[in-house]
C-alpha cells in the first residue's frame, strides 16, 4: 500500500508506539491471547502434537509397515512404548502417521474453505442484487446436498478418482462442503461493512467500488477468517474421524486417527490401548484448537473484556 | 442554596419532620478506583469526596474520562470485581463499599436507585413494562399483594406522564419511544422510594424536546419522592437549571465544587472557566469565536504530578507543575453547606470578571471575502427543487401491500450560496440525514432536481461529469471513529480522494502536508493510525479528508455531537476558520441548536418532512413565528442559572406522530401548543388545509404556519418560579 517510507518518520513511529499510550494492535492481540491461560496451553499442546506428528518417527524404531512377529497383540512395553495391533505392527508408528493425515487434512481444509469462502462472500456482498441471489442459490443447494453420502460415493472408488490417495481425496470431499457457512457469515459482515461511514465517505469521493472491495472491506474482515481457520481446522478434522470411523473416508494403507480408532472399537476390551491412545489423540487435537478458539476470541474481538485485574500487583510492574 | 426559590423539597420534607437538617444522605469520602487496562493500571478515581443533602441535587459535570460515571458505578457497587475501589461511600452513616454484592441488593433499587444513559438498552424487550416495573416492587416489598403492586405501577407510570398507564402497563418496550422509555426507567428507579437518584446522562441520547420533558419527569419525581438526585452530564446547560451544588470534575479527581451560582457566575478554577466558554450560546447572538481547551485530558495510566489541567492551562506556572492543589475553600466564599472550593493555586486571580476568551487565547472570529457581498449576488453552490423521498410501508410476509408512505422528505427545496453555512435542524426522524443523502446520492432517478455547482442530477449521467461533482461537494461525517479505517494510516486516508482524481504521487505528499497543517494537526503525525488520535483530532482528520480535493460545499452531518464541550470548540472554531479562509459553504444538520447559532448563517427547521420555518439565523432565533421553532428553541436549556430558573418552556406532548396517521393539514397539529389552544372553529383550518411556507412581510423569515402569534396552550407551559 501507499506509504511514504521515510526513516526519521518510521524511528518517529516505533517511539510513538512504545512511549505510552499507544499499543499497537498486534501486540495488543498477543497480549490479550497470553493473558488467556487455557489458550496458551491449547497453542502449547497443538505445537506438540504438530511436531510429534511430524518427528515422532524417531522415538520408535519401527514403522507402519513393518511387522514384529515377536510382539502380536502386546499391550505397551519398553519394546513397543505404545503396544502393537494384533498384526504386529507398532502403535506408535501408526499413531504419528495418522496424526499427521489428520492434521494435514484439518489444516489444508481448514485454510482453503476460509480463502474460498471470504472471496465468495465478498463478490456476493459487493454485486448484490441478482449475482447475489444466484450465488445465494447455489450456496443454499450445497448446504442441502447429503454430504455423507457424496462421501461414500467418491472415496469408494467409482469413476476416474481411483488414483489420488484417499486422503487427497476426502480433502476436495470435505473443502467443497466446508466453505458454505463461513462464506454466509463473511457476506452479511461485509454488507454491514459496506453501511460503514467510511465506507460511505470512500463512495461519495467517487472510489471505484472494486477497490472499495479490495481495500476497505477485506482487511476489516480478517479477524472473523482467523477466528474461522482454526474452527475450520477443528471441523475437517472431526469429519475425517467421522468418515473413516464408519469406514468411507480414508483407506488403508493410508492410515489417520479415525481410521485406527475406527478398527479398535470392535476390540476394545481385548486390545484397549488400540482404541483409547488414538482416541485420546484425537481429544488432545481438536480439545487444543477450542482451548485456542476462545483465546483467540478473546484476543481479536474489539469489545472483548480480557483486561486483567487492576489489583494484581504483578500487572502493575510489567505493564510499567 | 437558591434564593429564588421560595419551598424547595427539601425545605418542605424538612418542615414535615421527616429529617434532621445537616445530616447527609449520601457522604462519599476520598473515593479511589482503579482499573486494569493494556497500558497499566488507569487511575479513574482520584479521590472525590461530597455530601448529598436529603432533597438537594448534586450536578456532576465534566468530561468523558472525567471519572463521573465511574464515581456513580462505584456508589452502586455496580463496577466490575477485577476493579479496586478504596475510600468511603456511606448511606445514611452506613458504610456501602465492601458490602458483597447480595448486601448491595438490599440497597440498590430501594434506597439509592438509578437511571441510566440508553433507555433502549436499559430495559429487557421480553417483557412488558408492567412486570418490569412490578418486578422492582417484588424485590423489595415481597410481601406487597398483587393488586397493590399494579396499582402502584399504574400511579408510577402516571407520575411520570404516560398517557392511559394502565392499558400501557401490558406494552412491551418496543412500543415505547426513547423518551417513553426513558421515562419507565425514572418510574422503576423511583418505585420503592428511594432516598437517592442516580442519573447518568439520563437525557444525552435523547431529542431537545423530549430531554425538556424527561428533565421535567425528573424534575417532578423529586418533588413526589424527595429524593436527593445525583445529576452526571457533560451539558452545563442541563443541570443549570436542575442542581443545587456543582462538582466538576477533571481527570478523575474534582476541581471546583460549590453551588450553582458559585460555579456559572464565579467560576474559579481555569478548567469551569474553560467549559462555560466553550458552550456556544442560544440565546444571544454574539459572533464571537468559542474558547478552545488546547490538548487533551492527562493519562491517568501513568501518575500524575502537579496539575492535572496544567497542559492545556493557559496561565500555567512552573508552581503548577510541582504537587498536585488540593481542593481549598475559595477565599471570599461564605461558608455554606458545600462551600466554593476550587483546586487551582491562582484562583484568587479569577476572581471577578474573568474574561475566558482573553485567558484562553480565544482566535478572532474570523471574516469571509463573501460577507460583505449582498447573500443573492453570490452564485448558488446548491439548490434543491422539490426533492421528495418517500419509502412505501409494506405489510405481509409472502404478499406485500402496500399499507401507506412514510414521505422522509418531501417537496425541499432551498439553495445555499457561496460563503454560507445552511442548517437542517430538527428532531430525529424528521428527515434531515435523509435529506443529506438525497444529496449526496446524486442520482437521475430521484424525484425532483438538485443542482451542485451548476450540475443538475437530471443531466449528469456519465461518470466524468459526476466526478466534477464529487469535486465540488465532500462530506465529514458524524462519528468521526467510524468514518475513518481502522486499519488505514493518516497518509492513505487523506490520499484516498486525492489518488482517485489520479493526482501524481509527489503532489499527492504535498498537498497531504498542506491539509494537516490546516485543519491543525501535526505534519509528521501522518503515519500513526486513527486510533492514536483523540476524538477531536480524528474529527480533524475527517475535515481533511473532505477538503482534500478543495470542495466548494462540505456536508457535515452533526460534525461535533460525538465531541466533548472542551474539544467542540476547537472543531467549531476550525470550521468557522476554514469557511472564511477558503471561501467554502456548508450544508450542516445538527441536533444542537446552539452550535447551530453559533456557526449558521441560515438555518431550516425541518418537521417530517417538511421546512417549517426558514430564514436568517437570527431572524429565526431571535423571533421565531412557528410554533414548533419556539417548542424546540424554548427546549434547550442555557447555561445559566439565573436565566434557566425563571424562562418559561413549552414542554411538547408527546413524540413525533407515526407516519402513517400524519395529519392531513398541518403536519404539527398533533403536537401544535397554539393548536390546542384554538378555539374549535380555527382548529378547522389547522386540520384541513397546509399552511404555505411564506414570509409574512417582506424581508424576514419563511414559515409554514396560519396562527403564528396564537396563544400557547397553558397544559404545555411550564415555569418553574
Amino acid at each position: 500500500m501507499t506509504n511514504i517510507i521515510d526513516p526519521i518518520a518510521e524511528i518517529d513511529e516505533t517511539r510513538v508506539a512504545d512511549q505510552d499510550v499507544v499499543i499497537g494492535k498486534s501486540r495488543i492481540i498477543f497480549r490479550r491471547f497470553m493473558r488467556n491461560r487455557t489458550a496458551v496451553a491449547g497453542l502449547f499442546i497443538f505445537v506438540a502434537l504438530f511436531l510429534f506428528s511430524l518427528f515422532g518417527g524417531f522415538l520408535t524404531p519401527w514403522d507402519k509397515e513393518t511387522l514384529d512377529p515377536l510382539n502380536i497383540g502386546m499391550p505397551p512395553s519398553p519394546d513397543h512404548l505404545l503396544g502393537t495391533t494384533q498384526a504386529g505392527i507398532d502403535l506408535m508408528a501408526l499413531i504419528v502417521d495418522g496424526t499427521r493425515t489428520s492434521i494435514l487434512i484439518g489444516l489444508i481444509v481448514g485454510g482453503v474453505s476460509v480463502l474460498i469462502s471470504a472471496v465468495y462472500g465478498c463478490t456476493m456482498a459487493f454485486f448484490g442484487g441478482k449475482v447475489d441471489a444466484t450465488m445465494l442459490f447455489i450456496l443454499e443447494a450445497l448446504i442441502m446436498m447429503p454430504a455423507i453420502l457424496v462421501v461414500a460415493v467418491a472415496t469408494s472408488g467409482s469413476g476416474g478418482l481411483k488414483n489420488l490417495p484417499s486422503w487427497l481425496l476426502l480433502i476436495v470431499v470435505l473443502l467443497f462442503f466446508s466453505w458454505m457457512g463461513t462464506a454466509r457469515l463473511v457476506r452479511s459482515l461485509s454488507m454491514s461493512l459496506m453501511q460503514r461511514d467510511y465506507v460511505k465517505a470512500a463512495k461519495y469521493m467517487g472510489v471505484p467500488s472494486r477497490r472499495i472491495v479490495w481495500r476497505h472491506l477485506v482487511p476489516n474482515i480478517g479477524s472473523l477468517l482467523v477466528l474461522d481457520f482454526t474452527r475450520g481446522i477443528t471441523g475437517a478434522i472431526l469429519a475425517e474421524v467421522a468418515f473413516s470411523f464408519i469406514g468411507i473416508g480414508i483407506k488403508l494403507p493410508d492410515v489417520s486417527l479415525g481410521v485406527l480408532i475406527g478398527q479398535a472399537t470392535g476390540q476394545v476390551s481385548s486390545f484397549p490401548w488400540m482404541f483409547w491412545v488414538p482416541l485420546t489423540v484425537m481429544f488432545l487435537l481438536t480439545g487444543s484448537l477450542a482451548m485456542m478458539n476462545d483465546g483467540l476470541r478473546d484476543a481479536f474481538d474489539p469489545s472483548s473484556s480480557s483486561i486483567g485485574r487492576a489489583k494484581n500487583k504483578t500487572a502493575k510492574v510489567t505493564n510499567k | 442554596m437558591s434564593t429564588n426559590i421560595s419551598q424547595n423539597p427539601a425545605e418542605r420534607l424538612r418542615d414535615a419532620g421527616l429529617y434532621a437538617p445537616g445530616e447527609a444522605v449520601l457522604s462519599v469520602r476520598d473515593l479511589n478506583v482503579r482499573f486494569n487496562s493494556e497500558n497499566g493500571v488507569v487511575h479513574a478515581v482520584r479521590g472525590v469526596d461530597f455530601d448529598l443533602m436529603p432533597g438537594k441535587t448534586l450536578g456532576i459535570v465534566g468530561e468523558s474520562g472525567s471519572g463521573k460515571s465511574v464515581t456513580s458505578m462505584a456508589i452502586m457497587g455496580l463496577l466490575p470485581e477485577t476493579a479496586d475501589i478504596t475510600g468511603s461511600v456511606r448511606y445514611k452513616g452506613k458504610e456501602l463499599l465492601g458490602l458483597s454484592d447480595k448486601a448491595m441488593c438490599k440497597h440498590r433499587g430501594s434506597d439509592i436507585a438509578m437511571v441510566f444513559q440508553d433507555p433502549l438498552s436499559s430495559l429487557t424487550p421480553v417483557y412488558t413494562v408492567g412486570t418490569q416495573i412490578i418486578e422492582a416492587l417484588t424485590v423489595h416489598n415481597p410481601n406487597m399483594g398483587k393488586q397493590a403492586k399494579e396499582a402502584r405501577a399504574v400511579e408510577l407510570l402516571r407520575m411520570v406522564g404516560i398517557p392511559s398507564p394502565k392499558d400501557r402497563l401490558k406494552a412491551f418496550p418496543h412500543e415505547f419511544s426513547g423518551g417513553m422509555r426513558q421515562r419507565v426507567m425514572i418510574a422503576i428507579a423511583i418505585a420503592n422510594d428511594p432516598r437517592v437518584l442516580i442519573a447518568d446522562e439520563p437525557t444525552t441520547a435523547l431529542d431537545v424536546t423530549i430531554q425538556a420533558q424527561v428533565l421535567e419527569v425528573l424534575h417532578t419525581a423529586q418533588e413526589e419522592t424527595g429524593a436527593a438526585v445525583v445529576m452526571i452530564t457533560h451539558d452545563l446547560g442541563v443541570v443549570a437549571g436542575m442542581a443545587d451544588d456543582i462538582m466538576v470534575m477533571y481527570a478523575g479527581k474534582p476541581v471546583e465544587t460549590g453551588t450553582v451560582e458559585d460555579i456559572y457566575y464565579n467560576p474559579r478554577m481555569p478548567y469551569t472557566l474553560g467549559l462555560l466558554g466553550a458552550v456556544p450560546r442560544v440565546d444571544t447572538a454574539t459572533k464571537q469565536s468559542l474558547v478552545p481547551i488546547e490538548g487533551t485530558p492527562p493519562n491517568l495510566a501513568l501518575p500524575v504530578n502537579g496539575c492535572s489541567f496544567a497542559a492545556r492551562c493557559p496561565m500555567v506556572s512552573d508552581a503548577c507543575l510541582h504537587g498536585e492543589p488540593e481542593l481549598v475553600s475559595v477565599p471570599g466564599s461564605e461558608a455554606q453547606t458545600l462551600g466554593h472550593k476550587a483546586a487551582c493555586i491562582k484562583s484568587d486571580e479569577l476572581s471577578g470578571n474573568a474574561d475566558a476568551h482573553k485567558i484562553f487565547h480565544a482566535p478572532p472570529k474570523p471574516v469571509s471575502k463573501f460577507d460583505g457581498v449582498e447573500r443573492l449576488e453570490r452564485e448558488k453552490v446548491l439548490e434543491l427543487k422539490d426533492v421528495k423521498k418517500h419509502f412505501p410501508l409494506l405489510k405481509g410476509a409472502l404478499i406485500k401491500r402496500r399499507i401507506g408512505t412514510v414521505k422522509a422528505v418531501d417537496g425541499l427545496s432551498f439553495d445555499i450560496r457561496e460563503g454560507e453555512c445552511v442548517s437542517i435542524v430538527g428532531e430525529s426522524g424528521c428527515g434531515k440525514t435523509t435529506t443529506l443523502l438525497e444529496i449526496m446520492e446524486f442520482h437521475p432517478d430521484q424525484v425532483g432536481e438538485v443542482v451542485i455547482g451548476g450540475v443538475s442530477n437530471k443531466v449528469a449521467t456519465d461518470h466524468k461529469t459526476k466526478m466534477a461533482m464529487r469535486k465540488e461537494m465532500q462530506m465529514v461525517f458524524q462519528d468521526p471513529t467510524g468514518a475513518l479505517d481502522p486499519r488505514f494510516t493518516v497518509y492513505e486516508v487523506l490520499a484516498e480522494p486525492l489518488e482517485n482524481l489520479g493526482m501524481p504521487k509527489a503532489a499527492v505528499k504535498k498537498r497531504i502536508m498542506e491539509l494537516m497543517k490546516l485543519v491543525g494537526l501535526q505534519p509528521d503525525h501522518v503515519n500513526r493510525f486513527p486510533n492514536q488520535f483523540s476524538g477531536g483530532q480524528r474529527q480533524r482528520i475527517g475535515i481533511a479528508r473532505a477538503l482534500a480535493v478543495n470542495p466548494k460545499l462540505v456536508v457535515l452531518d452533526e460534525p461535533v455531537s460525538a465531541l466533548d464541550v472542551s474539544v467542540q470548540a476547537g472543531v467549531i472554531n476550525l470550521l468557522d476558520k476554514l469557511r472564511a479562509e477558503l471561501g467554502l459553504s456548508y450544508l450542516m444538520v445538527a441536533h444542537d441548536l446552539s452550535v447551530v447559532r453559533h456557526i449558521s448563517d441560515r438555518v431550516a427547521v425541518m418537521y417530517l418532512g417538511k421546512i417549517v420555518e426558514t430564514g436568517d439565523v437570527d431572524d429565526v432565533f431571535d423571533n421565531p413565528r412557528h410554533p414548533y421553532t419556539r417548542a424546540l428553541l424554548s427546549a434547550i436549556p442555557v447555561p445559566d442559572p439565573e436565566l434557566e430558573r425563571t424562562r418559561e418552556r413549552i414542554i411538547l406532548q408527546g413524540d413525533l406522530p407515526s407516519p402513517l396517521d400524519a395529519p392531513k393539514g398541518c403536519n404539527f397539529a398533533t403536537r401544535c401548543p397554539v393548536f390546542a389552544a384554538l378555539p374549535a372553529a380555527k382548529q378547522e383550518k389547522c386540520l384541513t388545509l397546509e399552511p404555505p411556507l411564506a414570509p409574512e412581510k417582506e424581508g424576514t423569515q419563511d414559515f409554514a404556519c396560519f396562527f403564528p402569534d396564537g396563544e400557547l396552550d397553558a397544559d404545555m407551559l411550564v415555569v418553574h418560579a
